[in-house]
């Protein structure tokens, strides 16, 4: 990474998004953990959406919703692990599973929409 | 989960996700007018945040800024040790008689046990050396912030949800309880085997939040290597870089692959407790595996928790000795001996497991060798006060605390490192004795010392000396009293973890507990003396207060903190009297002449 604080001008020393991925990760463990869907869904679009936010803060994505679309592979991967892993022991993952890929299709689905329609909503940073 | 309660919990998160969106978009505004450049919103006349403020409020929740980071660290390690602190105060006051006559219940002793245990490693420890990294680091070694200041700020965030989830059995939540598993959360106990109560939620939520605080400890540590690697100015080499960046950069080191591995240990342990599996388990990996996992993160914990104190001490104890560290270059390679050391001596906890005696004999000379270098730089300390011009101050008198507890802790260690003594006195609370002269005698001691030292630099003010010293000598004969009367408990065969014991031990333990009053009275002085002096203490009236220059041992944070002043609009009023701590000059009297006259 070739981040440069101090020199880029892009540089704040503020930036809302580092709170909220700290409370998003907490918040999807809990939830993946313990099979409660609405933790499970609402902690990983926390997490994901505000790490997108990073991203885009960085100049790393050029929008937000890129960002959340690229994420969204890395949901889907681990909702598929945990699909595969329902399959090799006695416990039932499957409500997690599928909470797991129904947050990152969501996200795949908000970040290709985003992209297409959502041009004007994008903040200018 | 019930149909209704999946509901409720489906309102809440949406209700919270909405509560996010808006705070954004309020951030979002709140940026698009605020010039951001020189700190962003409010800053008073010390350089920080009105917290009273809405803006200053934000600020302090969104700030990447690493004196921001490294307060807020702070702030939540005081927070934490008040916490674990109070804790084992009722622990204290219920061993005061052999039965369980104070807290009624040995269960609620047990819980207590565990959470002071975890709170003070895992909650205290680990923040207060971030706090002195995250604020020192960059302005020693010259840097603008650290190298990755958003991972910087999620690595602080993790860790309030982290507390929350370890507190979380205390809490009246229905059908949650603490856990008592100790802070090793040995198995089969914590795996929930067995028809004890440690099956209970309250055990996951706690084994969640020490995993948030690996995660949390990781990145900061990923973010320390490449700030001290690739953000030093120019001149700042590695032939000149200082002890407590060299402390800092090795315990990051062992953070890097101590804590991963307490992460995947953490998350197998989940696994047994919540799908069946069987890492832990006599017909899987046993429960003997979880203790050399523990245990190899465990020990290079240890030395995580006390290389940057030693640094600390290493760094102020030669500005008042009046000159320099004494062979620095061994102090580095002691340290860096140290942490590769540290991870080939974990089996040194596991002596009396039944392990293979040869596996075991080779563990021992590892341990012993090990303090080799803990000796190494006792002598250096000792050497670096020899002859020196000593100025007792505060910071001053917590270092040599630090190197006196060190001294008892450390021998202490040296005779558990043996196998035929570790085997008459393990889970005595002689091991209990010896822990705690290092992770209260020294490492805490030299923690007050950076705070005392610093105090200035951040605040801009001195804080009261008189109280200051109160507060030392109530720790130091308190900590001596306390933890003694445990060593020699140990040697009488007291197990520890009982919240019961035989009337034998009674007067060893009630000795104890007066120390332990003794720590509570200073501790209660010091967070007054604190935060009184940074409210209203005198400010201080030049760039170096603590007259370092006199004899050529400035160092870089204070050349900022003097541009600073020097920039500062703030208008330095003259007439206050100063009580400086042997530092600046008073009253046109030298404040030697006052220091000395204690
Ligand atoms: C320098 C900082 C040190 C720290 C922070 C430290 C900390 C600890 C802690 C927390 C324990 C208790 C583990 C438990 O729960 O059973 C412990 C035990 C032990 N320590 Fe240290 N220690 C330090 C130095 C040393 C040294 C220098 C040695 C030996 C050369 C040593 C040898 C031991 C041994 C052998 C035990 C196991 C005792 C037992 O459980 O029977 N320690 N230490
Ligand atoms: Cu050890």
């Amino acid at each position: 990474m070739d981040e440069n604080p101090g020199l880029s001008e892009e540089y704040r020393r503020a930036s809302p998004w580092p709170l909220f991925v700290a409370l998003g990760l907490p918040i999807a463990e809990l939830g993946i953990l313990f099979g409660l869907v609405p933790l499970a869904v609402g902690g990983l679009l926390l997490f994901f959406g505000s790490i997108a936010g990073i991203l885009r803060e960085n100049s790393y994505v050029s929008s937000t919703w890129r960002g959340l679309a690229a994420l969204s592979l890395v949901v889907v991967a681990l909702g598929l692990a945990i699909w595969y892993w329902d399959g090799t022991t006695q416990s039932d993952l499957l409500v997690r599973a599928y909470s797991v890929l129904g947050t990152g299709v969501l996200m795949l689905l908000a970040g290709v929409g985003g992209e297409l329609f959502a041009q004007d909503a994008e903040p200018t940073l | 989960m019930e149909t209704t309660g999946q509901l409720l919990l489906t309102v809440l998160m949406g209700a919270f996700l909405l509560g996010v969106a808006a705070f954004l978009a309020r951030v979002e505004d709140w940026r698009s007018y605020t010039p951001l450049g020189a700190g962003g919103g409010a800053v008073g006349e010390s350089g920080y945040g009105h917290a009273e403020k809405p803006a200053g409020l934000i600020r302090w929740f969104t700030t990447v800024d690493h004196k921001d980071i490294g307060l807020l660290y702070g702030l939540y390690a005081t927070i934490a040790f008040v916490v674990g602190g109070l804790m084992v105060m009722l622990m204290r006051a219920e061993l005061t008689t052999p039965a369980t006559d104070v807290l009624g219940s040995a269960t609620f002793y047990n819980s207590l046990l565990t959470s002071h245990g975890i709170t003070m490693l895992f909650l205290f420890g680990t923040p207060i050396i971030a706090a002195f990294a995250n604020y020192l680091v960059p302005l020693i070694i010259g840097a603008d912030d650290m190298a990755f200041p958003r991972i910087n700020a999620i690595a602080f965030w993790l860790l309030p949800p982290a507390a929350l989830l370890i507190w979380a059995g205390f809490f009246p939540i229905p059908e949650v309880i603490p856990a008592q598993t100790a802070w090793t959360m040995y198995t089969p106990l914590s795996a929930g085997v067995g028809n004890g109560n440690q099956m209970n939620v309250g055990v996951d939520l706690m084994l969640l939040g020490l995993h948030l605080s690996g995660v949390s400890a990781t990145m900061g540590a990923i973010n320390f290597i490449a700030t001290i690697f690739t953000e030093r100015a120019e001149e700042v080499t590695w032939a000149n870089l200082d002890i407590f960046s060299w402390t800092i950069l090795t315990q990051s080191g062992l953070i890097l692959f101590a804590f991963p591995l307490l992460g995947s240990a953490l998350v197998m342990l989940l696994l047994d407790r919540n799908f069946a599996t069987t890492f832990f388990a006599v017909e899987g990996g046993g429960p003997i595996l979880w203790q050399h996992l523990f245990w190899f993160f465990g020990h290079p914990e240890v030395y995580i928790l006390v290389l940057p104190p030693m640094g600390i001490v290493s760094y102020v104890l030669p500005r008042f000795s009046g000159r320099k560290l004494f062979g620095f270059k061994f102090v580095v390679y002691s340290t860096l001996a140290i942490g590769v050391l540290s991870f080939g001596v974990w089996a040194h906890h596991m002596f009396a497991t039944g392990i293979d005696p040869r596996l075991r004999a080779s563990f021992m000379a590892v341990s012993l060798a090990i303090a080799i270098p803990s000796a190494v730089k006792t002598f250096n300390w000792i050497t670096t006060m020899w002859n020196g011009k000593l100025r007792l101050t505060a910071p001053m008198l917590f270092c040599i605390g630090f190197v006196s507890n060190f001294i008892i802790g450390g021998v202490t260690g040296v005779f558990l490192a043996s196998i035929p003594v570790d085997l008459v006195l393990h889970d005595t609370y002689y091991v209990v004795g010896h822990f705690h002269y290092i992770v209260m005698g020294a490492i805490t001691f030299a923690g007050m010392a950076g705070i005392y030292y610093w105090f200035p630099l951040v605040t801009g003010r001195w804080y009261q000396r008189t109280l200051a010293k109160a507060h030392f000598w109530l720790w130091m004969i308190g900590t001596n009293v306390t933890f003694f009367a445990m060593v020699l408990l140990g040697y009488g065969g007291m197990p520890r973890r009982y919240a019961t014991f035989l009337p034998q031990f009674a007067t060893l333990h009630q000795i104890a507990t007066l120390g332990a009053f003794m720590l509570l009275v200073g501790g209660v002085i010091w967070v007054y003396n604190i935060y009184v002096s940074w409210i209203e203490g005198p400010h201080v009236q030049s760039g170096d207060p603590w007259r370092l220059d006199e004899t050529s041992l400035n160092t870089a944070e204070w050349d900022w903190f003097d541009a600073k002043r020097e920039t500062s609009l703030a208008a330095t009023d003259g007439g206050e009297e100063v009580k400086a701590d042997g530092g600046e000059v008073v009253d046109g009297a030298p404040a030697d002449d006052a220091a000395d006259d204690e």
